[in-house]
């Protein structure tokens, strides 16, 4: 089968240096990539490639068909893929459920069922529909970003360190969610400082350093591996 | 001094004026919120919009209460073609070359107004106009519509933006532009719809103004400081805020000539802006900080 | 004759050339230099206008005055009035964005306008002040005026002394890369916001000498003396169209705008009188346009804003 998502020796960076020296990755589909890396290592740079957000100057980005290098993010998004950022993520002065409506803006149709969909995801946000955003915790508020951009039913979402600055409680959350949108059938594509936790739930991980592939292979096998752990897997 | 006569030489024309101000405030808190900038032409085109009632009483032979959404209708079309000519190709430039653009502007749309319908002050009816009694509250029938078209249009405009879909994008724009265009809100059709309803705004403040007070070519540039100091007062970008700014603004003016000479009303304004930027800038209702 | 009349009218527009050039230049420590939008400067230009009026002028029954103080203090509490009046405003309103200083610069200049119409015991109000002394006032017509010239002449040359050494020192790089990035701005916190505060009040001094220079030189001052919003915005033309952030700019920007102004009003001034009216609006129309023409097709303006090798846009 081949891969949903193929990234294949991308170069590329914000200005004129260079921050990504050839980076390839691959997700299929139904599945959880997993990017670790020590910091600087260009993680969430190689997502942004992805995402359109970079001055791409080497390689391929190939998507479900298409070659998407060089696409802007709104075309990007139209053909099915989710950015969630690390920041600055949800409307915070709109409801959970007005979030999830600026989710599906371009949609049309009946989107009773994907309402119900991403209510089920997070059955706790159902009790909040009606809370402001920025009012919610951290945790939830993640949750809220991401269940606007599952609204624009994706086939790849690109999870931007989701659980940065976040109680083990909700991490755990995170990842058992991150768990659930796959089974319903979209790929996940994460960057993740808690590089432990994050092999262990995932099914594939890549280990990035300064702006190339280090290593790579089933979560299992990584966490496993002497040289990653000696990497920065001690803590 | 009892307090119905407090009420009715005070709080009335308080309360009248103060909601000509929230109309106004409102546009001005919009254009702060979403596109961004401090709209320094709002004034005049509000002068632009009484004066479009007045022509179009005088062409039509209409009551002032059809003129007021022909006046609303024209002037947003001339706000959509003010962006487009003069604000729009500014956009990526730095936000304070467009408030310098727009103060070029108020000038350019006094002078249209100077030079058709000239420098005179004029009314939209003659004649003095006796108040009604509603249990001790005085009022005349001109101040009692003036409150309910701005109730109508702030309830109009509340539900437009919580419950219509591009209601809700320019809501979003405000709140987060990166993450409205990343769910598709065109940039380009929220500005043109938030110019076309400050147009409209703007024309019924304008009306409103000349219809309780007088019209002449500089009326709307004096309505241009205590406008923003109810938009800052209330919260940058925040409509209820604009609202409530606006009431207390006007309350505040009214209630002055209780402690400062007649003339400086006006002042009333300035020292709101200034003890709010001072004490919590954020406004009352906790609007944005430029 | 005409020859004669022709240089009495140069020598004129010379003074008043001047005067202009030195309220953009004070406009061009603001914003060229600053980065702050004063929309204002007619409300400063007014305060040293009277302030040096009510401190030099003799007695008058009923108002404030009589001091009969020299000249020279008057032009001392011009400038010093000037720029005091600018500190309130600046101490509130520098922590934010241009946007708020724009709105308050229009206010404090409408409750200085209240204030000159209303409080007659001090300003005159729609009478103003007369009989004001004048330098070099004792000698014959011609002379006066060359004398006068001379002075405002020397005043701009002094001010562009003053301003072209601050922007060439390091603190003057460092203003201006801060201007023009915000987030370094945010970044240096409270020490670049005590020197923006002094920017400003050295800019509204300069527009208070000017005010001084101009009182002087009419010998009296009304309200009515200039429309404070048509002023303001000629110096701001004044300096987009000649080079914001550039000396010489502000003096050339004056020169061309100030000739264009006033060849437009003697040219509208000999058309039948009920279409001068109109002409005077048009060619305020004209002016708001021509800020919008060169923001949009000239913004360097004329001369742009020199560079030096540190400095990046």
């Amino acid at each position: 089968m081949s891969a949903l998502l193929s990234m294949q020796a991308v170069r590329g960076g914000y200005g004129d240096a260079d921050i990504l020296q050839g980076v390839s990755i691959t997700v299929a589909s139904r599945e959880i990539v997993v990017i670790v890396g020590p910091n600087g290592a260009g993680k969430s740079t190689a997502m942004k490639a992805v995402f359109g957000l970079l001055n791409v100057r080497g390689g391929k980005i190939l998507f479900d068909g298409d070659d998407i290098t060089g696409w802007v993010p709104n075309r990007i998004v139209k053909r099915g893929i989710c950015y969630v950022p690390q920041v600055d993520n949800v409307f915070r002065e709109m409801t959970v459920h007005e979030n999830f409506e600026m989710g599906a803006f371009l949609r049309k149709g009946e989107l009773g069922a994907a309402y119900d969909r991403v209510y089920a995801l997070f059955p706790d946000l159902k009790a909040k529909r009606k809370a402001l955003a920025g009012d919610l915790s951290g945790g939830q508020r993640q949750m809220v970003a991401m269940g606007r951009a599952l609204m624009l039913d994706p086939k790849l979402l690109l999870l931007d360190e989701p659980t940065a600055g976040l109680s083990p409680k909700y991490m755990e959350q995170i990842f058992t969610i991150t768990r659930d949108v796959r089974d319903s059938g979209v790929s996940i594509m994460l960057v993740e400082q808690h590089a432990k936790q994050a092999l262990a739930f995932c099914d594939r991980g890549y280990v990035l350093a300064t702006g190339a592939n280090r290593h790579e292979g089933s979560g299992a096998a990584l966490l496993a591996d002497r040289e990653v752990a000696q990497m920065f897997l001690g803590g | 001094m009892t307090l119905i006569d407090f009420i009715n030489f005070h709080i009335v024309p308080g309360v009248v004026l103060g909601s000509i101000y929230a109309v106004g405030a409102i546009g001005i808190t919009m254009v702060f919120g979403i596109l961004r900038f401090a709209h320094l032409a709002h004034g005049d085109l509000a002068t632009m919009g009484a004066f479009v009632a007045l022509s179009a009483i005088g062409l039509f032979g209409v009551s002032p209460w059809i003129a007021l959404p022909i006046a609303m209708i024209v002037c947003a079309a001339i706000a959509i073609g003010l962006d487009k000519t003069f604000y729009d190709y500014l956009r990526d430039r730095p936000k304070i070359l467009t408030v310098m653009a727009s103060l070029g502007v108020a000038l350019m749309l006094r002078s249209l107004v100077q030079v058709i319908w000239g420098v005179d002050s004029t009314t939209y009816q003659r004649g003095i106009v006796r108040p009604d009694d509603y249990f001790g509250i005085l009022l005349r029938d001109r101040e009692l519509y003036t409150l309910l078209a701005v109730a109508a249009i702030v309830i109009g405009l509340e539900t437009f933006l919580r419950k219509s879909k591009w209601g809700k994008a320019m809501r979003a724009m405000s709140d987060n532009p990166d993450l409205a265009r990343l769910s598709g809100v065109d940039n380009r059709h929220v500005t043109m719809l938030t110019w076309a309803i400050v147009g409209a705004l703007c024309a019924a403040a304008g009306f409103l103004l000349g219809l309780n007070n007088e019209l002449n070519s500089m009326m709307g540039w004096h309505l241009l400081l205590p406008m923003f100091a109810a938009a800052i007062l209330g919260g940058v970008g925040r409509v209820e805020g604009a609202l409530l700014g606006g009431l207390i603004v006007g309350i505040a003016e009214e209630l002055s000539v209780l402690i400062l000479p007649g003339q400086y009303k006006a002042a009333t304004a300035f020292v709101i802006l200034l003890l709010i930027l001072l004490v919590r800038p954020r406004g009352l209702l906790n609007g944005k900080v430029l | 004759m005409e020859l004669i009349g022709l240089a009495n009218y140069a020598i004129f527009m010379g003074i008043l050339i001047g005067i202009y050039a030195l309220l953009a230049l004070g406009l061009n420590i603001q914003w060229g230099l600053t980065g702050l939008f004063n929309a204002g400067i007619a409300g400063f230009f007014a305060v040293g206008a009277y302030t040096s009026a009510i401190l030099t002028s003799p007695h008058v029954v009923g108002r404030v005055g009589g001091f009969d103080l020299p000249i020279v203090v008057g032009w001392a509490g011009a400038i010093v009035f000037a720029g005091l009046i600018a500190w309130p405003i600046g101490k509130v309103c520098l922590r934010f964005r241009s946007d708020y200083l724009a709105i308050a610069t229009i206010g404090v200049a409408e409750i200085i306008r209240l204030v000159i119409k209303s409080e007659d015991w001090l300003t005159g109000s729609s009478r103003g002040i007369t009989a004001i002394p004048r330098p070099f006032g004792e000698l014959d017509y011609v002379a006066s005026q060359l004398a006068y010239l001379g002075l405002v002449i020397a005043a701009v040359a002094v001010v562009y002394f003053l301003v072209e050494r601050q922007l060439k020192s390091p603190w003057g790089r460092m203003m201006r890369a801060i201007r023009d990035n915000e987030a370094a701005a945010a970044a240096m916190g409270k020490r670049i916001e005590a020197r923006r505060l002094q920017a400003f009040m050295f800019g509204a001094a300069v527009m208070g000498l000017a005010g001084a220079l101009f009182v002087h030189f009419n010998r009296s001052i009304t309200p009515e003396a200039i429309d404070p919003m048509i002023a303001t915005f000629l110096i701001w033309i004044m300096l987009i169209l000649g080079g914001s952030g550039n000396n010489r700019g502000a003096i050339l920007g004056a020169i061309v705008i100030w000739v264009v102004w006033s060849v437009s009003e003697m040219l509208t001034d000999r058309l039948p009188t009920d279409v001068a009216l109109q002409a005077k609006y048009i060619r305020i129309f004209v002016v708001g346009l021509t800020l919008q023409l060169v923001l949009r097709f000239r913004p360097e303006g004329i001369l742009p804003e020199e560079r030096t090798r540190r400095t990046a846009r």
